[in-house]
C-alpha cells in the first residue's frame, strides 16, 4: 500500500513537474524571438478562437441562464419570507459574478474545449505531426500550443462576462415568474449592492482558470504515448486535472482575496 | 576529401530495456543514395529520426553536412533541418491542413518571407501534378487513401528541393505502376537537385533501382553494405536469403510471433 501511494505521488510529481516546464515553454515562446519566424501563427490563432470561443457560446449561455435561475429559485422562498426582496439581486448577483459564474462556466470550458483540445493534440501526437513539424524546423509549442493557450484564457475570459449576464438575466426571469420580484427592483438591488470589484473578482478566476485549463489539456495531449487506448487515458487525465485545478485555485483565489 | 553528409559513428539506442540500435556506424558521401533495409523493428526509421534529430542517441556521434547534433537544442537544429527533406513512414500529414495546404507548409515556414504567393502556388501545383495528385488541393487528408497520403507526404518532402531527403518507406501502399513512377520522380529529382538520399523499403526490387548502395540491418547492426544493381547476389548469405524471401537460410527472425508463424505455415 505504502509503494503504491509512492508511487502516485510520484506520478502527480512528475506531471505537475512536466505542466510547469511547459508553462515555462509558453511563455519562452510568447517573447519574439529575431529568427524563429512568425511570433504566432495567426492562421491557428483564429481558427482556436472561433473554435473555442463561438462554439462554445449556446451551451454556456444555457447553463449560466438555469445557474442564475436556480440561485434564485433556490433563494426566493427566503428572501420572500424575510420581505427582503430588495436584496434578491444582490445575493444572486454576488454568488453568480464572484462564484458560481466563473466555476461553472470552467468547468463546463474544461469538459467541452479542454477535452477536445487534448484529444486533438494527442491525436497529432500519435500520429507523429507533431514530429513532422519539428522535421520542418517549426517549434510545435510555439505553432500549436501558444495559440491554443491564448485562445483558451481569452475565450473564457469573454464567455465568463457573458455568461455572468445570462445568469443575472436567468434569476431575474425567475424573480419575477415565480417569485414576482419586479426587474426594476432585481436591476437596483444588483446596481446599488455589487461593486466593480465583485465583477472583475470572477474576471480575475477566469483568467486563472482558462491557464489551467489550457496547460493541463495541452500538455496531456503533446506527452501521450501508445494509440487509441494513450488518447482516450490522455483525455481523462487532462478533465480530472483541469477540474482539480480549477477548484484548488478557486479556493486560494478567493482565500487571498477575502 | 569532402566531408560526408551524414557521419554516423558508433550510436547506440534503446527503449526501456528494448535494444534498437547497438554500435551502428556509417557514412554517407555528399550527393550519393543510400537504401536501408532490413527486418522488421531492425531499427531502420529510428535511424532516420536520429540522422534529423527527432531522436537523440544514448551513445555515439552523428554528424549532419559536418554539424554535430547529439545533445543539441531543439532551436538550434532548426537550421539544419531547413536543409533536409523527411517523408515519414506514417506520412505524418497535418491533418487540420487540406492537401495544398500541406505541400505549401515546408515553403511558407520553412523560407519565410523570401518566396512569393505565387512562387509557392507555381511549386505546390507542379509538385502535385508530378505525384499525379492534381485535382486533390482542396480536400482534407482524412479524405485520402494511404497511397494517395503517401503521395503527398513526398511532394512535402521534396517541394522545398532540400539537400538532404529521408525517405521512409516511399512505396508502401503504392501499386507496382505507381511505384516505379515514383522512383522515377525521386530519381530524376536527385538528378536534378543533386541531393544526398537515404531510402527505407521493403520493395527491395524497386530501391536498388533508385539507390547506389544498400545498407542491411540485422540484429540492431549494419552487418553489410554493398552496390544496390547486386544486392540479390551479395556474398553476405543474410542479405541473400532476405532479398530473395527464402524460407529457409541463416537468417533468424525466430522471435516468439516469427516462431508461431513458422509453424503456421509448415
Amino acid at each position: 500500500m505504502i509503494s503504491g501511494i509512492g508511487a502516485a505521488a510520484l506520478r502527480i510529481a512528475q506531471e505537475v513537474g512536466g505542466i510547469v516546464l511547459l508553462t515555462g515553454q509558453v511563455l519562452r515562446a510568447l517573447v519574439p524571438r529575431p529568427g524563429a519566424g512568425a511570433w504566432i501563427d495567426g492562421r491557428e490563432l483564429w481558427k482556436n478562437l472561433y473554435k473555442m470561443g463561438n462554439r462554445s457560446v449556446p451551451i454556456v449561455v444555457l447553463t449560466a441562464f438555469f445557474a442564475g435561475a436556480l440561485m434564485m429559485l433556490q433563494a426566493g422562498p427566503f428572501v420572500k419570507k424575510f420581505g427582503a426582496t430588495g436584496l434578491a439581486g444582490w445575493g444572486a448577483g454576488y454568488a453568480v459574478l464572484r462564484e458560481i459564474g466563473p466555476i461553472l462556466i470552467a468547468l463546463m470550458f474544461s469538459g467541452r474545449v479542454g477535452a477536445n483540445n487534448t484529444a486533438e493534440l494527442s491525436t497529432m501526437t500519435v500520429t507523429e505531426q507533431l514530429d513532422g513539424l519539428r522535421a520542418l524546423a517549426i517549434d510545435p509549442v510555439r505553432f500549436l500550443v501558444v495559440p491554443r493557450v491564448i485562445a483558451m484564457v481569452a475565450m473564457l475570459v469573454a464567455l465568463t462576462v457573458i455568461g455572468d449576464l445570462v445568469a443575472l438575466v436567468g434569476a431575474a426571469v425567475v424573480g419575477k415568474a415565480m417569485l414576482e420580484i419586479d426587474f426594476s427592483t432585481m436591476y437596483y438591488s444588483i446596481v446599488d449592492n455589487l461593486k466593480p470589484y465583485d465583477f472583475l473578482h470572477g474576471v480575475y478566476k477566469s483568467i486563472a482558470f482558462g491557464f489551467a485549463i489550457a496547460m493541463s489539456s495541452c500538455y496531456f495531449g503533446v506527452t501521450v504515448r501508445g494509440g487509441a487506448v494513450g488518447v482516450g487515458k490522455a483525455v481523462n487525465a487532462a478533465v480530472v486535472a483541469s477540474a482539480v485545478s480549477i477548484m484548488l485555485l478557486d479556493f486560494f483565489l478567493t482565500y487571498l482575496s477575502a | 576529401m569532402t566531408e560526408p553528409a551524414i557521419r554516423i559513428s558508433e550510436v547506440h539506442k534503446a527503449y526501456g530495456s528494448r535494444r534498437v540500435l547497438d554500435g551502428i556506424s556509417l557514412d554517407l558521401a555528399r550527393g550519393t543514395k543510400l537504401g536501408l533495409i532490413g527486418p522488421a523493428a531492425s531499427g531502420k526509421s529510428v535511424l532516420c529520426k536520429l540522422v534529423c534529430g527527432l531522436e537523440q542517441p544514448d551513445r555515439g556521434e552523428i554528424e549532419v553536412f559536418g554539424e554535430r547534433i547529439v545533445g543539441k537544442r531543439e532551436v538550434d537544429l532548426g537550421p539544419l533541418r531547413r536543409r533536409i527533406g523527411m517523408l515519414f513512414q506514417n506520412y505524418a500529414l497535418f491533418d487540420f491542413l487540406t492537401v495544398e495546404q500541406n505541400v505549401a507548409f515546408p515553403l511558407e515556414q520553412g523560407a519565410a518571407g523570401t518566396l512569393s504567393a505565387e512562387t509557392i502556388a507555381e511549386r505546390v501545383a507542379a509538385r502535385l501534378r508530378a505525384v499525379g495528385l492534381a485535382g486533390s488541393e482542396a480536400k482534407l487528408t482524412a479524405e485520402l487513401s494511404g497511397g494517395m497520403k503517401k503521395r503527398v507526404g513526398i511532394a512535402r518532402a521534396t517541394v522545398a528541393d532540400a539537400e538532404l531527403v529521408i525517405y521512409d518507406e516511399p512505396s508502401a501502399g503504392l501499386d507496382p505502376v505507381t511505384t516505379q513512377k515514383i522512383y522515377d520522380l525521386l530519381s530524376a529529382d536527385q538528378a536534378r537537385t543533386g541531393a544526398t538520399v537515404l531510402a527505407i523499403s521493403s520493395d527491395v526490387a524497386a530501391l536498388a533501382g533508385f539507390v547506389d548502395e544498400i545498407a542491411f540491418l540485422y540484429d540492431h547492426r549494419v552487418v553489410y553494405r554493398g552496390p544496390a544493381a547486386t544486392i540479390a547476389d551479395a556474398p553476405n548469405a543474410l542479405v541473400r536469403q532476405f532479398v530473395r524471401g527464402d524460407l529457409e537460410g541463416p537468417l533468424d527472425q525466430a522471435g516468439p510471433g516469427m516462431a508461431s508463424l513458422d509453424r503456421s505455415i509448415k
